[in-house]
């Protein structure tokens, strides 16, 4: 009996036992779910890479720019062309008059709105800013910078986080209209979509029924399984997203989580990457059209595909924004413009989420001198860099046509040349562009920073400067020996250097070592100066690095990379300046906040009197010496001074020169160190004028300062001669250095005995 | 701040009178040209400066030097703002670039110099600062 009552006991116990179990379990599986809810959604929240913008575009009249230049930068920008302007980030072209709309936005020093522009072009340039809405000139307007790319979290490089506020609020309704009519009265589920979906389903045709909210919690699972428990963990943890977070911040992790196709095997999540993979911009610049076909290809990623489908991918957008219409988000009229506007889909997918990978690898390496990699990756800072794209465009054109052609008319295989590009401002050492490859979008070997190569004859400049810092030992017009040179030294074999053109030349004036890139005269000249003096100045003028000293050295032996080349070439273009090359101006806070700006700092290294007569030699490689064919590309009254280098070998092919505004430095070779069968002139040169070419440029003017006197000289023999005379010319000194000793007006027949009698004395 | 007012209206009106039709001598630079434009952010960086936010005021300038890189006046303030500053070395550098730019005129040149002192006198070189006031009388 006593048994039968404990058996009854245990029996009534057992349910109410087994119903808290359960009761205790399905608590713990929520607060489980709950925890994974509340760690997927932090994680993603916060880790806001990184965004990096060009220079913004600075308007004012007279500044050269034409229409299309224009049209280009806005097009950068995603401006779309529309009749009538009136939304921000569009525009209209009449002839030579532009109208738009710019969009807000916040700068370091401040927040500028949405102006309505009118800007009238005259003879390249800007003639007149007229501000629409008060029919006011302005002086000057800044647009909003170009959004060049991100600096993204390690573990998915392919995620392009996006902000709520940079979606598109057309995105929002197609994601709304067509996936989930009642997101913003609904708590997760929908209990009237789940009705419509049975009813659907048992009617045959399949529907979704889940939420947005739904759709999202499925993503936070890898496995897609569809079983009956699966889905009511999903509904569970859409309760649960719903109870946590606000509906935007749902629909931000949604935009930022959805599945939107396959590239091999990597996977694109996410609208920001969708957008860069099928249109190759940032997602807040794309259009109605544009939005509407990601969000169709929801449904079926692989069957909307728009590259391997495009009539189904059109046929589903044109639904979703038949469906835009009917539910009120957008008038017939946007309905009947955009059905008929083309895919807008790129052919192929861009290599990297960024156009120019190379620039982004400096700014990188900059920031990460003051910020933590992970605060970079994840705290959404704004970095606002010196990039132009009208510059690196150029850059990117010129290097990928000249190679091909060079190439060609060298008879090197196809593909087996590498460059690299360096433009800076020469005034305040702001990097303009960079490439880093012969395809300007690949991501791997950043050959403007990292390949280090010898730089041949570009160390000359330095070696001539070194003397010219000497005035009373040397001027432009001492007399340098260019004849046969051993130069031994104890444990190595000797050093016979020879010239370009395996001639010698006798005596020859310093300035025309220079000029014609003689080696033989500049390395006695660099001996005589000294191997240390020399390469203490180099890195006064900015190398960074301890390099190892050579006689050698003298002929450009030691390994730099186009980046330290540039640093070195800034300082000369820059008066005597330096000034650490710089790729970023401000870093802001997500929220805007200044947290820091890399200001404008400069030192003076070199004297300008030197600089000046060395400057006004380098002028003359361009005019008369080793780059005087820069003459096809560019005219002469742009004054540029520069060098050319090439290695032995023909490894490398250098170029660096500047005008009064803009820097360059170009480099070629081949990565496996062979030859590249050019010299600086073939090569690198023909890169350098194509590309400067196709920029504006100032006129270099050096200043001459008070101590520098010209002086006549007879080329032959360095002394001084009358105004005028044959075989004379005007050389600048400073003042009190130039030669007392005069020689004799020479006629034409004086000059060539003169001539030969040299050549008699000191070789040939 | 007096001075450079009145170069700048002077200026102006020369190159309203057509001054910036001259050609340029092959060893002096031209004249800089005037720009409304810098006009405009050299008055913005004035009153930053003026409101002690030196870091914008620093900031504006840049923004003019990138119109007119050349423009001595613009290198000139930019010593004087890094003067405000404490920066006395960067203060020096500016003005000795201001200097190189400014070509033959004698006023910017003089000022640069008494900027030079300054920032010597401040870094404790008096002899050095001696100096550069004495050029400043010279100029």
């Amino acid at each position: 009996m006593a048994k039968r009552k404990r058996q009854k006991l245990n029996k009534k116990l057992i349910l109410p036992l087994v119903a808290l179990a359960g009761l205790l379990a399905a608590l713990v599986f929520t607060l489980y779910l709950d925890s994974v809810v509340r760690e997927r959604f932090e994680g993603k929240r916060w880790e806001l890479p990184a965004r990096v913008y060009a220079r913004p575009l600075e308007l004012y009249p007279g500044l050269k720019l034409t229409p299309a230049q224009m049209i280009s930068e806005l097009s950068m920008l995603g401006y779309r062309e529309m009749p009538e302007p009136r939304e921000p980030g569009t525009f209209r072209l009449r002839g030579q008059v532009l109208e738009l709309v710019s969009r807000p936005f916040v700068f370091g020093d401040g927040p500028q709105p949405s102006v309505s522009l009118g800007i009238r072009f005259a003879n390249g340039q800007v003639q007149e800013l007229v501000e629409r809405a008060k029919n006011s000139a302005l002086g000057l307007v800044r647009l909003e910078p170009i959004l060049i790319g991100g600096i993204y979290p390690g573990k998915n490089e392919d995620r392009v986080l996006v902000k709520f506020e940079e979606v598109p609020q057309h995105l929002i309704d197609a994601l709304i209209a067509v996936e989930d009519r009642r997101f913003y009265s609904h708590h997760g589920i929908d209990p009237k979509g789940i009705a419509r979906a049975l009813f659907a389903t048992a009617s045959g045709s399949v529907q979704g029924g889940s939420t947005l909210t739904q759709q999202l919690a499925k993503n936070f699972f890898l496995t897609p399984k569809r079983t009956i428990r699966r889905k009511l963990t999903e509904m569970l943890m859409a309760l649960l997203i719903e109870l946590h977070y606000s509906k935007e911040e749902i629909l931000e992790a949604y935009i930022n989580e959805v599945y939107l196709g396959q590239d091999g095997n990597r996977a694109i999540h996410g609208f920001g990457l969708a957008s860069s993979y099928f249109f190759d911009k940032p997602l807040t610049y794309l259009g109605l059209a544009d939005t509407a076909l990601l969000a169709g290809m929801l449904k079926g990623p692989s069957f909307y595909n728009p590259r391997s489908q495009p009539q189904r991918a059109l046929e589903r957008r044109n639904l979703v924004l038949a469906i835009m219409a009917r539910e009120g988000f957008i008038s017939a009229q946007q309905f009947a413009l955009n059905k008929s506007a083309p895919l807008g889909v790129i052919d192929r997918p861009p290599r990297g989420t960024s156009p120019h990978p190379a620039f982004l690898g400096l700014v990188h390496r900059q920031l990460q001198r003051d910020y933590r990699d992970a605060d970079l990756r994840s705290e959404g800072l704004q970095i606002f860099t010196t990039l132009d794209p009208q510059v690196q465009l150029a850059a990117e054109r010129a290097l990928t046509a000249q190679l091909a052609q060079l190439e060609q008319s060298y008879k090197q295989p196809p593909d087996s040349l590498q460059a690299a590009i360096l433009v800076t401002s020469t005034q305040n050492a702001e990097v303009q562009a960079v490439v880093g490859a012969r395809d300007p979008r690949s991501k791997g070997f950043n050959r403007a920073l990292d390949a280090r190569r010898p730089i041949g004859s570009l160390v000359k400049p330095v070696v001539y400067l070194t003397a010219l810092q000497q005035p009373h030992s040397y001027t432009l017009a001492t007399m340098v020996d260019d004849t046969p040179l051993v130069y031994a030294q104890s444990g190595t074999t000797d050093w016979t250097p020879e010239n370009y053109d395996h001639q010698f030349h006798g005596q020859v004036m310093l300035r025309d070592g220079l000029i014609h890139s003689y080696n033989v005269s500049t390395a006695r000249l660099g001996l005589e100066v000294g191997v240390a003096k020399v390469l203490a100045n180099l890195r006064r003028l900015g190398v960074e690095r301890k390099v190892p000293e050579f006689a050698s050295s003298l002929l450009g032996a030691n390994e730099f990379s186009p980046l330290e080349v540039t640093q070195v070439y800034q300082t000369l273009a820059g008066g005597g300046f330096r000034t650490p090359l710089r790729a970023i101006r401000e870093v802001l806070t997500a929220e805007g906040i200044s947290l820091q700006r890399y200001p404008l700092n400069i030192e003076q290294v070199v004297d300008p009197a030197p600089l000046f007569l060395l400057t006004k030699t380098m002028q003359d490689v361009v005019r008369e010496g080793t780059a005087r064919r820069l003459g096809n590309y560019l005219p002469a009254d742009l004054e540029i001074a520069g060098k050319t280098g090439t290695s032995d070998g023909f490894r490398d092919s250098w170029f660096a020169g500047f005008t009064g505004d803009r820097l360059g430095v170009v480099w070629i070779g081949r990565d496996d160190n062979e030859s590249s069968g050019l010299t600086g002139a073939s090569g690198a040169m023909t890169i350098w004028g194509r590309m400067m070419a196709s920029l504006d440029l100032t006129p270099l003017l050096v200043p001459e300062g008070g101590n520098i006197e010209r002086v006549w000289i007879d080329q032959a023999s360095g002394l001084r001669s009358a105004a005028d005379c044959p075989g004379a010319i005007a050389l600048p000194f400073i003042a009190g250095s130039a030669p007392e000793q005069a020689v004799p007006c020479a006629r034409d027949s004086d000059k060539k005995s003169h001539k030969t009698w040299f050549e008699r004395i000191f070789g040939r | 701040m007096k001075r450079i007012e009145r170069w700048l209206a002077c200026a102006m009106i020369l190159v309203l009178a057509g001054c910036a039709s001259l050609q340029p001598v092959a060893t002096e630079p031209p004249p800089p040209p005037r720009n409304e434009a810098v006009i405009a952010l050299l008055d913005v960086s004035r009153s930053q400066s003026s409101a002690g936010k030196l870091d914008m005021a620093g900031a504006s300038l840049e923004r003019a030097l990138r119109i007119e890189p050349q423009n001595p006046e613009l290198w000139q303030e930019l010593a004087r703002v890094r003067l405000q500053q404490r920066q006395y070395r960067e203060a020096e550098n500016f003005a000795a670039k201001a200097n190189i730019l400014a070509g033959t005129d004698m006023h910017l040149r003089a000022e640069n110099w008494r900027i030079i002192g300054q920032a010597r006198t401040s870094l404790g070189d008096y002899q050095g600062a001696q100096a550069a006031f004495e050029h400043a009388e010279g100029e």
